[in-house]
């Protein structure tokens, strides 16, 4: 059976998180968080930086698709709420501890090997980094004192973030050409209140 | 303490067995309350989002999880109304003969107490009751049985493409037998085929509790209290009746709620837990298997790119398409022991654990990109439900850690079979060799998955070897049962959800004529 993709009508909808701003809670997706320069709750400025040169570099995409301000949501949100893919893969709640230890790893070993900020590489200098950690700890990954988790199971983990913000929207599908053919469309449920 | 009214019937567990046990019983009169650990859902919290989906998993009390292929309960385990049954793919599934009788007929493992052709009547009532889709006669494989009520899902281009891989090789194929409607049936509409099963099908086309059970239940004396974990189940002094159960609410504040019959379906890990929990050594441990024989299938899983579009986001996300020709004779496999089954061509959506965006870890950057435009409309995939064979030392027991108030966690080790890995590396290679036969461009497979647990409170014909009866009626005690996949003593290759509803049926008779002599 062959159907038509273009038997579908895409609706606009995306995904749409309560962002806490000042005293109330505002509907945005994480692409317009991040646009608006939305403050964190959860992460630092700067492991919020991190998150977006190795989530962009790895799914090209993934920051102005608001990465970071989604995975800053999601941590401050309660476990039950919690849409991370962290929730299938065995890390005990809460979070925030596997994100700062990986992403302060990528930092230290960044700088061990390059002499630079992970900022300042250049695309082949975080490619080939990239394809080391997808493999095993680089050098420099899990010095004594700043144990991380294992370097190819961060990979794994912002990449399935990655993924998660950059190709589940409606418009997402509809770049891939794919009908979303939603039953309920995820706008009108997705919020979550920020405890 | 606080004390609720008296009831019949108290279901720990609103899932696939709770809510099935809990329709019976109050249809035939009974007073019964259910009571759900999770929050509660209506239809309308079924969200078409692969990143909503992770909101209905399991997100009560921590499980630790211990050996070589854990069992991964935060993606096999639900919780809220309809349990992890809310939103399974309706892959439904008989087991076959053989599988009732491994100890028997190979000398090795566990033999179940009762036989297929107990089973079958029950298995024919409850399709017809529920409704499955499928072509009973092109099941070639299958156990005797009635045929199927509804006709089969159709093969969208995924299906129809792999189909060519088996065809060449000689191999057998059969629609995927499904619990979902085909076309409208018993008031619940057919499905449109889009994939979003794993999100919770909204529409009823997909027989979940919410669906099916749960609105007969509640046409009769049956009441769910949501947010209500059970902690303790109580029993009489000489610990010989149960006499209801204590659970929590928010806040920790505590409730006893007092019972002539006790049913425990909170699904394999946290049955177990509770009955540990509930008396020094265990509740109903006389044997002291309760916790033991934890199983998890293993998921073999094969990808491919091919040259054709294959719509790969079209259809049902359980599969299209069956093959069983790897399932009886289970001592006959080229290498390991046991039985699997392949479900062929699911709905994929680019995002998730099981999405096309996963399925290939390694590739990056500019890559990636182009790998999700190819894959979105070429991509093909399926899954080897693959047996794990029981063993003594993969159990549930109580950890030394507790939750904050007080009661000890789940602690839960699993390490597959030496003959269980076998058949699963067997089973991959098998899957690579019928991919490239359909003439995929690239083939690649991906890790173990555990999918779907069983055992832990096993059934069986002794005190000595068991923990329970065939009917879930635990062996010390006349009136505390066990409902689910925790009293399968051993795990078959297919998807147990069938069966628990064929067992569940069986018990909920049992209980309503022997009710004067259990009470
Ligand atoms: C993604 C996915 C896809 C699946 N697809 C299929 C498929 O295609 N075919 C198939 O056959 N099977 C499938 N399964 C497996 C199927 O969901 C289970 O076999 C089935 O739900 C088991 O039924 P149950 O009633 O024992 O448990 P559940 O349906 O999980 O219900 C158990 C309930 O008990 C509650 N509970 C736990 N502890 C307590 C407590 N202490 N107090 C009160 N309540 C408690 C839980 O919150 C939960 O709601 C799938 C599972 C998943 C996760
Ligand atoms: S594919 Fe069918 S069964 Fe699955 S969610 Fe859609 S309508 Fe429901």
């Amino acid at each position: 059976m062959k159907i038509n993709r273009r038997n579908f009508t895409l609706t606009g909808g995306a995904l749409t998180l309560g962002f806490l701003l000042g005293d109330g809670v505002i509907s945005l997706t994480p692409a317009e968080a991040k646009a608006q320069n939305l403050p964190f709750h959860r992460l630092t400025k700067n492991q919020a930086s991190l998150i977006d040169i190795l989530g962009d570099a790895i799914v090209p995409g993934a920051k102005a698709a608001g990465l970071s301000h989604y995975i800053d949501h999601q941590l401050s949100v309660r476990h039950q709420d919690n849409l991370l893919i962290l929730r299938y893969l065995r890390v005990n709640p809460p979070f925030d501890g596997f994100y700062s230890a990986s992403l302060q790893a990528f930092e230290e070993a960044i700088q061990q090997r390059y002499h630079k900020e992970p900022s300042d590489l250049t695309e082949v200098e975080i490619s080939d980094f990239i394809t080391i950690m997808m493999q095993k700890n680089p050098e420099f990954w899990s010095l004594p004192g700043h144990e991380a988790p294992p370097a190819p199971f961060f990979y794994f983990v912002l990449r399935s973030d990655a993924i998660d913000v950059t190709y589940s929207t409606m418009e997402a599908f509809d770049s891939l050409d794919i009908p979303y053919m939603a039953h309920l469309e995820p706008a009108h449920t997705w919020e979550v209140s920020p405890k | 303490m606080n004390y609720a009214e008296k009831t019949d019937v108290v279901i720990v567990g609103s899932g696939a067995a709770g809510s099935l046990m809990a329709a019976k019983l109050a249809e035939s009169g009974k007073k019964v309350i259910i009571l759900e650990a999770g929050p509660e859902r209506t239809l309308k919290d079924l969200t078409s989002s692969q990143i909503h989906a992770r909101r209905l998993k399991w997100s009560g009390d921590l499980v630790m999880e211990n050996g070589a292929q854990p069992i991964g309960n935060g993606f096999n385990s639900g919780y809220g109304t309809g349990g992890a049954a809310l939103h399974h793919y309706a892959v439904w599934p008989r087991l076959h003969a053989e599988d009732f009788k491994i100890r028997s007929l190979h000398g090795r493992h566990l033999d179940w107490p009762i036989s297929y052709d107990d089973l079958r009547p029950y298995y024919d009532r409850i399709q017809q009751e529920v409704g499955i889709s499928g072509d009973s006669q092109a099941e070639v494989w299958r156990p005797d049985g009635a045929d199927y009520p509804l006709p089969p899902v159709p093969a969208f281009q995924q299906s129809e493409i792999i189909a060519e891989g088996f065809k060449k090789l000689g191999k057998s194929l059969s629609p995927l037998p499904l619990a979902l409607n085909s076309r409208e049936y018993m008031d619940r509409p057919g499905c449109l085929w889009d994939g979003w099963c794993d999100a919770g099908c909204p529409t009823k086309a997909l027989a979940n509790p919410l669906a099916v059970y749960l609105p007969k239940a509640k046409k009769h004396d049956c009441q769910i209290i949501h947010d209500a974990t059970v902690t303790r189940v109580l029993t009489e002094q000489n610990g010989k009746k149960t006499i209801g159960v204590t659970y929590r609410i928010k806040d920790g504040i505590e409730i006893t709620l007092m019972a002539k019959m006790v049913i425990l379906a909170a699904f394999a890990i946290q049955t177990p837990r509770l009955l540990l929990a509930s008396a020094e050594g265990g509740l109903a441990n006389r044997s002291g298997l309760l916790g033991s024989y934890i199983m998890s299938h293993a998921a073999a899983l094969v990808y491919g790119l091919f040259e054709e579009e294959t719509e790969p986001y079209m259809g049902p996300t359980g599969g299209q398409m069956l093959n069983q020709d790897s399932y009886d004779h289970k001592d006959k496999r080229p290498q390991g022991f046991g039985s699997y089954q392949w479900m062929i061509a699911q709905a994929v959506k680019p995002n998730d654990l099981l999405g096309f965006g996963g399925s290939n870890p390694g590739i990056f950057g500019a890559k990636l990109t182009e790998f999700m435009q190819r894959a979105a409309q070429h991509f093909g995939g399926m899954t080897a439900c693959v047996e794990d064979l029981p063993q003594r030392e993969n159990r549930v027991s109580l950890s030394s850690e507790k939750d904050k108030f007080g009661l000890p966690l789940a602690s839960v080790t699993h390490t597959s079979h030496k003959d269980s890995l076998a058949l699963w590396q067997g089973a991959k290679q098998e899957g690579m060799e019928i991919f490239k036969a359909a003439k995929a461009e690239q083939v690649w497979t991906g890790p173990l998955g555990p999918m779907h647990l069983m055992g832990g409170t096993i059934m069986g014909q002794d005190a000595e070897t068991s923990v329970t009866n065939s009917y879930g009626q635990c062996h010390d005690i006349d009136n505390l049962f066990i409902a689910g996949p925790g009293l399968f003593p051993t795990s078959g290759g297919v998807n147990p959800t069938f069966t628990v509803h064929a067992l569940t049926l069986r018990s909920s008779e049992y209980i309503l004529k022997n009710w004067s002599s259990l009470t």
